[in-house]
Order: structure tokens, then C-alpha cells, then sequence
């Protein structure tokens, strides 16, 4: 059994940690509420720099000695730069969760920025750019998310060329001097180790860590508009994507809105799957999905296909969409709440889904929420709940994008 | 003497049975794996192995394939299935007390019947896949490959087939390929988790035994690995693709560990590579990586860039493969390594569904599978000089083969 703790500490962060004494490895994420949304417009790729950079040079290691310390306790670690937040992950042997800890506050509280390290940051970034057009989903992605989410939380971390080049070292040090303070600090932790002794150390190792007044914790607004876009691309397959309003996490009708997204894509025997897929056999891939920023969701549709078959596969894509108020039956329902259920107790064998999920929620709801909590809320759902949600929420207002090289002859379908 | 978690049973039909007994974990992982794959494939029927796996969602003698697709997603399964050059396994991973019921539905696909019409729009869908495929520079680059550097060989064509290929399949052909490859003789079913072994042997015996065996398992020809340079030019991708192939130790040789080792040496995560080649600002994607088999296996050194600059990538990589070769690695690199994999092990001993995949491997492989100890008593056993025995065997800084993809016609 798990027993977990959740408090602000008194150097400012805010702790949530799950200790699970049978464990033999230990998890932890720090997880700064700041993210690509707070870059400055002018220089939009610059918190990815920071993340890339900030542990390749500090007070007392260069970026291959911090490396080879984490190395030393068989640490696997890796941090990321998301629209809201950038993270830091990090699982052990239990044994070496203070080591981890001591490395951890060393590069997040320390950092030098070498000028030759965030030459290199900015050169990589750039070709990574480049490598983009090369992975379809990817640039789907990117093209995507700047055209439903808009100019804050549409961009992309790793900005865009001519921004890029006016990134400089100030502004890297000055960015993690702005938004790296314990204020910005969610901590998680899960698996074996002692909740009182890892906030001692917490306590000890962040102590006078820039400001510990609570910041970035209110996210931005999604404001949706419908539009149509088309890339073209030469490729063999044509990419689809169509986007509507959903709700947030923090919604109470979150629950209704992944047991729908379940129906329409949450295993063989769901919607767009047996429709588009095994019934037409029009794609190989097919998805729906949310994507949720702090106070704001959207729901997504995704295929590829052989471009003649584009206008045929979008049709059915909303086609599906609109069948589910139609003719949803119970025994759907409960089979997708069968199904999140089970994987939500099966993912609870895995120590850093855990530690992940507290963080989730501490960015998100600002507690803990209790596993069982969760299960309650998902169980609630009924067919008539989710009539009702897709009566409040209708597609009525798209945004799709299509890249390939076809063009879309369904304009008329957005926006009806 | 600490008891062994493992229970291995063979049925009177040949079907082996490898369980690995978790009290620790809530839930169960099970998978079918047959030992077959596009190896086995002769050149006209190319892609069948995987197509078979995709028919194997599609209905069987007592369920059609929305059945079998509610019945896996009614368990809550975390559930896939994946074709390689030499093995198909399908897999699920459920809450603990559901497990007899994701076994059954595993078993029953294990007996597909192959619905004409389904076969027909699987094919379609197939086709899809294999466009898709040729979107992804490492997939082409991948199959590119494997095509040169095994010439001649099965494990020269690609995993998916051919479009004509796949479009020319039959049913019967794909009958007759089943009826052959999918004995139990040459099945394994693998479990892992919270299970209790005497019962998963029971319900084992009653799905699976009345399967009729064959003649066990086909004799398969080690390839040769080719040595030369070939080039191709895909004018849509942005990106040049370079790969130096090499010959390597199988899955199974006494070097397998310390040819990990030295990969992660040379181009895993905090590896030479990732220092002297991603930090030195000539390429964000350059790594070494190992891809072996019971029989066969190659050393591959692969790194992506611009097209105009290839070349000081490949000039790079060539001066670490050098470099490793020339001087022992040292002692603080092996250690490092060592760390890393004892960690990843523990990872991997809390989760069933990580613990089926590996456990299919070493039965397959070796015969039987082997204890976290047993695993790290191997990963203990590399030392300095037997990377360095690895890199005399089996060496790295002269020809192999040196594959480049890209829009550049580049080396002519």
C-alpha cells in the first residue's frame, strides 16, 4: 500500500510523494511551472536551450562530469520542455535517491551555461528543424498545434529558425534566472524511500532557491477558431487532422470526455478503428486524442492515408464522431470504462507512472488525487452523460489541416 | 537456496510453456509467440508473415474479429502484436485476476480462419502501412540495409513485403504458410506476473493441446554479411541518412553482453558519439546500435544530417569507431554502463508486461530464461578486455558496408 504526502515546503515547492515501501526503485520529477508559452515572442525555442544546456556546465561539474555522476548511480534521467511546464525525470535504485537529489540540485539551481554549450543548443535546434520535414506525423504536429492553439501555446519547442539565431547565452542564463525558482517547483516522488527524510533533504538542497512566492500556476486561454489549411507535401500518404472544442482537466465532465475519446479510439473494438480502419481498410493509423492545457481541452482526429482516399477518410471521421450521439448503446460504455479501469490499475505496478500522475495532478488540481478517486469518477460516466456532453460540445466549429499532396475537396464541411 | 520464479512445462504436442511467477505486481502479462517471421518467407510470398499477424485480430472459428477486438478491449488489455525478421508474438497485459481470460482469447486467435473477405480488406490496409513506410527516412534507410548488406539471403526483403507482393498474396497461400509455421511445435506460450503456474498449465492443456504438432522447427542458413557502399537517392527527403554496417556476434554468443556494452560505449546516452559528434554540433541524431538474431548479428553505426554536410558526420563516426578500436575503453566507461543496465533491470522487474518480452527472448534464444541475477552476473562479467576481445572479433574501423538514403547521389 502507498501512503502519500502532499505539502508546500518551506523553501517554496510543492510536494507530492507516494511512498510504496515494497518498491525496489525510486522515481522523482521536477516539474517548473513555466513552459514555451513564456518565451518571449522575439526568441520562441529559448526554453528548450535552457533545458538542453542547463546541466552542461554548473559550480562544480562540466556538462560529461554531471553526466558521468548521474551515470555513477546507474541513474536513467531526462527532462522535457512542454507548452506550460519544462520536467525533469529521474529513476533509481532506492539506495541513490539522495545522490540523484544532490545532481538534480546541482544543475537546476547552478547552471553556468557555457557559451560553446549554447552555440551548440541553438545549432542542433535548428537542425532538428530541418530533420522535421522528414517525419510527417511530427511536422503534422507542429503545423497543427500552432494553427488550433495560436500564438502562446500553438508553438513549438524548438522555434523557429530566425528566432533561434537570436537567441544569445544572456538570454538563455537570464530565462533560468526568471522562471527556475522554487515558487515554479512541483516535486513528485514515488517507491521506496522515506516521505520525511526526502523532504529534509528537499528542504535542505532548495533552501534560498530564487523566489518561493507560487507562480505559474494559471495557464493560458485557448481561444478556438474554426479554419482549413493545406500543406502541400510531396509524400506518399496524406495526413488529416481535425480538431474541435473539448473540455479541460479540470472540468467535471473530464471524466465524460475520456470515456468518449475511449469509444472513438481506445482499442480494436472502438469506433474509428472497426470504421475507418477494419471495416474500409482506408488507414493503418487512426486516432483520436485530447490535448489539454491548464484550463482548456481539444479533441483531435488523426489518420493517414493514400491521398485519393483523403476526402473519403475525413467524411468518415466525422461521420463517427456524429454516430456516437446517435446510436451509442450501454454495453459500449461499460466496456470503455472496463477497459481505462484496467489500464489504470496496471499502470499502477509502474513506479514512474506514479510518480508522473502526482505530478499531473499537482499541475493540474493542485492535490493529489487518489487512484480509487479517479476509478469513481471514470465509473460514473453513462451513456446519457455522454449524449449530453456531445449535445453541449457539438463539432460544429472545425479545424482541420491536411498535409500531402492533396488538397482537401471537403472545405465546405468546416465551420456548418 | 532461493526458489526460481520460473515454471517450464512442455505440453505431449510440443507447445512450451514458460511462466515467471511476480507476487509483487496486481496484474498479468501473456503472449503467443511463433517462431517465425519474414525470414522464413519464401521471395513470392513476402510480407506474409505479417500480414498473418494482422489476420490474426480478424476472426477465429468462434469469434469474428469485432469479438475478438471487444474481447481484448473488455479485459482492459493492454494488448499488440509484432512481426520481426524471425518471430511473430502477440501479447496482453491485464489486471492479474483476468489473465485466464486474455490467454484464452490469445490462444483462440492462435487458430485464425482467415475470412476471405476480411483478408481482402486487411490487404488494403497492409497497403497503407507500407505507404506510410516509405514516409520515414529510417524505415527506407532500415530496409535499404538489410537488402544490401544481406543480398541473396531472406533477410534481404522487408518485414511488410512488397506492394506487389502483398497484392498478389493469396488466402490459400497464407493457409498453407499458417498450417506450417503456426504448430505448436514451434509456439511458446510466455506468462508473467501474478499467476499460480499449475492452474495457467491446466488452461493451457485445454486450449492449446489439442493442437496437432509438426516436424518442429525448420533449419535456418546464416547469412553472409556483405561488405561494400551502396546509395539511394529520395528526392522528397530533406535529410541525408548514413548507416556503417559491420558483422557481429548473434543474440547468443558469449560476447552478446560486452557488444551491448561497447554500443553504449560508443553511442547510446552519455556515450562518445553523444560528446565528440551531437555536442560537437555536427549532427543531433548520430548512435550505435546492435541488431542480432540466434544465428546472425551486425554492429550499426548510423547518423542523420543536412545533406551538404555527411560528410564530416561520417568522418566523425569513422574517427570514433577508430578511436574505440585502437585504445581499450576505460574502466570508468564500463562501469558506467554496468549502473545503468542494473537500474533498467529493476525497472524491468516490476512490470509483466516488460518481463514477457524478455522472457520470450531468452526461451527463444537460448532455451530458457533467465533470472534478473543470472542477467546481471552476465552484464558483472564485461570487463575492459572483453569489449576489447569484442572489437578483435568482430572489428569496426574498416570496410563494412556503408549505406547512404537522402535526396544527395552521394557517394557515387
Amino acid at each position: 500500500m502507498e501512503k502519500v504526502t502532499h505539502k508546500t515546503l518551506a523553501c517554496g515547492i510543492e510536494l507530492a510523494c507516494a511512498e510504496i515501501p515494497d518498491r525496489r526503485i525510486a522515481a522523482i520529477e521536477f516539474r517548473l511551472c513555466s513552459g514555451i508559452a513564456d518565451e518571449p515572442p522575439a526568441l520562441l525555442g529559448l526554453a528548450h536551450v535552457v533545458q538542453e544546456t542547463i546541466d552542461l556546465g554548473t559550480a562544480h561539474y562540466d556538462g560529461r562530469g554531471l553526466s558521468d555522476a548521474f551515470d555513477a548511480i546507474g541513474a536513467s534521467h531526462t527532462g522535457w520542455t512542454a507548452r506550460e511546464s519544462t520536467g525533469y525525470r529521474c529513476v533509481v535504485l532506492p539506495e541513490f535517491l539522495d545522490r540523484a537529489i544532490e545532481l538534480h540540485t546541482e544543475y537546476l539551481c547552478t547552471p553556468t551555461f557555457p557559451d560553446d554549450s549554447v552555440e551548440v543548443a541553438i545549432e542542433l535546434a535548428q537542425q532538428e528543424i530541418t530533420a522535421l520535414q522528414d517525419d510527417p506525423q511530427g511536422l503534422c504536429d507542429k503545423l497543427f498545434s500552432a494553427q488550433v492553439f495560436g500564438p502562446l501555446l500553438g508553438r513549438h519547442a524548438l522555434g523557429e529558425p530566425e528566432t533561434l539565431e537570436r537567441i544569445t547565452r544572456d538570454d538563455v542564463a537570464a530565462h533560468w534566472k526568471n522562471h527556475y525558482h522554487t515558487g515554479r517547483m512541483i516535486v513528485t516522488a514515488a517507491g521506496g524511500f522515506d516521505a520525511k527524510k526526502l523532504i529534509d533533504l528537499l528542504e535542505k538542497r532548495f533552501a534560498g532557491f530564487g523566489s518561493a512566492a507560487p507562480a505559474g500556476r494559471n495557464g493560458y486561454r485557448v481561444a478556438f477558431e474554426p479554419r482549413q489549411t493545406h500543406h502541400p507535401k510531396d509524400l506518399a500518404q496524406e495526413h488529416v487532422a481535425i480538431a474541435f472544442p473539448g473540455v479541460s482537466v479540470e472540468d467535471a465532465s473530464f471524466p465524460v470526455q475520456r470515456v468518449l475519446i475511449a469509444i472513438l479510439s481506445g482499442g480494436m473494438s472502438s469506433r474509428l478503428f472497426t470504421e475507418v480502419r477494419e471495416k474500409q481498410g482506408l488507414v493503418y493509423w487512426v486516432a483520436a486524442w485530447s490535448e489539454t492545457p491548464r484550463g482548456s481541452g481539444v479533441l483531435f482526429l488523426g489518420a493517414s492515408t493514400t491521398p485519393e482516399r483523403c476526402d473519403k477518410t475525413f467524411d468518415t471521421l466525422l461521420r463517427e464522431v456524429d454516430r456516437v450521439s446517435e446510436d451509442l448503446t450501454d454495453d459500449e460504455v461499460e466496456r470503455s470504462i472496463s477497459g481505462l479501469v484496467a489500464k489504470m490499475r496496471t499502470q499502477g505496478d509502474l513506479t514512474r507512472s506514479r510518480c508522473s500522475e502526482l505530478a499531473d495532478d499537482l499541475f493540474h488540481h493542485r492535490r493529489p488525487i487518489p487512484p480509487e478517486e479517479k476509478i469513481a469518477r471514470i465509473e460514473a460516466v453513462t451513456t446519457e452523460r455522454i449524449r449530453q456532453f456531445l449535445a453541449d460540445h457539438p463539432r460544429d466549429r472545425l479545424n482541420v489541416l491536411t498535409l500531402g499532396p492533396r488538397v482537401l475537396e471537403r472545405a465546405a464541411a468546416v465551420g456548418r | 537456496m532461493a526458489t526460481s520464479p520460473y515454471t517450464i512445462h512442455t505440453l505431449k504436442n510440443g507447445l512450451l510453456i514458460a511462466i515467471e511467477k511476480m507476487p509483487d505486481v496486481r496484474s498479468a502479462a501473456a503472449g503467443f509467440l511463433a517462431r517465425t517471421g519474414a525470414r522464413d518467407e519464401t521471395p513470392d510470398l513476402a510480407g506474409v508473415s505479417h500480414f498473418l499477424e494482422h489476420m490474426c485480430f480478424k476472426g477465429t472459428g468462434k469469434r469474428d474479429w469485432r469479438e475478438v477486438a471487444i474481447t481484448f478491449d473488455r479485459l482492459g488489455s493492454t494488448y499488440n502484436a509484432f512481426t520481426s525478421e524471425d518471430r511473430t508474438f502477440y501479447f496482453g497485459w491485464v489486471p492479474h485476476e483476468r489473465i485466464n481470460d486474455q490467454i484464452e482469447l490469445l490462444a483462440d486467435m492462435m487458430r485464425p480462419a482467415l475470412p476471405p473477405d476480411e483478408f481482402d480488406t486487411e490487404k488494403k490496409v497492409i497497403l497503407e502501412e507500407i505507404a506510410m513506410s516509405k514516409d520515414s527516412i529510417d524505415h527506407v534507410a532500415f530496409d535499404f540495409l538489410l537488402e544490401r548488406v544481406y543480398e541473396g539471403h531472406s533477410l534481404a526483403w522487408p518485414i511488410l513485403g512488397y506492394t506487389e507482393t502483398v497484392g498478389a498474396l493469396t488466402r490459400d497461400q497464407m493457409n498453407a504458410y499458417m498450417n506450417e509455421h503456426y504448430a505448436p511445435d514451434r509456439m511458446v506460450l510466455v506468462v508473467a506476473g501474478n499467476v499460480d503456474p499449475p492452474r495457467i498449465i491446466d488452461l493451457a492443456e485445454r486450449l492449446c493441446g489439442s493442437w496437432k504438432r509438426s516436424g518442429g522447427m525448420h533449419a535456418r542458413v546464416a547469412p553472409t554479411t556483405r561488405t561494400g557502399s551502396a546509395t539511394q537517392v529520395v528526392d522528397r527527403f530533406q535529410q541525408q541518412l548514413v548507416a556503417l554496417t559491420f558483422a557481429a556476434p548473434c543474440a547468443t554468443d558469449p560476447l552478446h553482453e560486452s557488444a551491448e556494452a561497447a554500443m553504449s560505449i560508443l553511442g547510446g546516452s552519455n556515450s562518445r558519439f553523444y560528446w565528440n559528434i551531437v555536442q560537437a554540433g555536427i549532427s543531433p541524431h548520430a548512435n550505435s546500435f546492435r541488431f542480432d538474431m540466434g544465428d546472425c548479428g551486425l554492429t550499426i553505426l548510423s547518423g542523420q544530417a543536412e545533406p551538404d554536410r555527411i560528410e564530416p558526420l561520417l568522418e566523425a563516426m569513422k574517427r570514433e569507431a577508430a578511436a574505440i578500436s585502437r585504445d581499450k575503453v576505460s574502466a570508468d566507461e564500463v562501469e558506467r554502463v554496468k549502473n545503468k543496465r542494473r537500474t533498467s533491470l529493476a525497472v524491468e522487474a516490476e512490470s509483466p508486461y516488460h518481463r514477457l518480452t524478455q522472457i520470450m527472448d531468452d526461451v527463444d534464444y537460448r532455451g530458457a530464461p533467465r533470472t534478473v541475477d543470472e542477467r546481471l552476473a552476465a552484464v558483472d562479467a564485461v570487463t575492459r578486455d572483453s569489449i576489447a576481445t569484442f572489437f578483435e572479433k568482430y572489428p569496426i574501423d574498416r570496410e563494412g558496408y556503408l549505406i547512404s538514403v537522402g535526396p544527395r547521389d552521394w557517394p557515387a
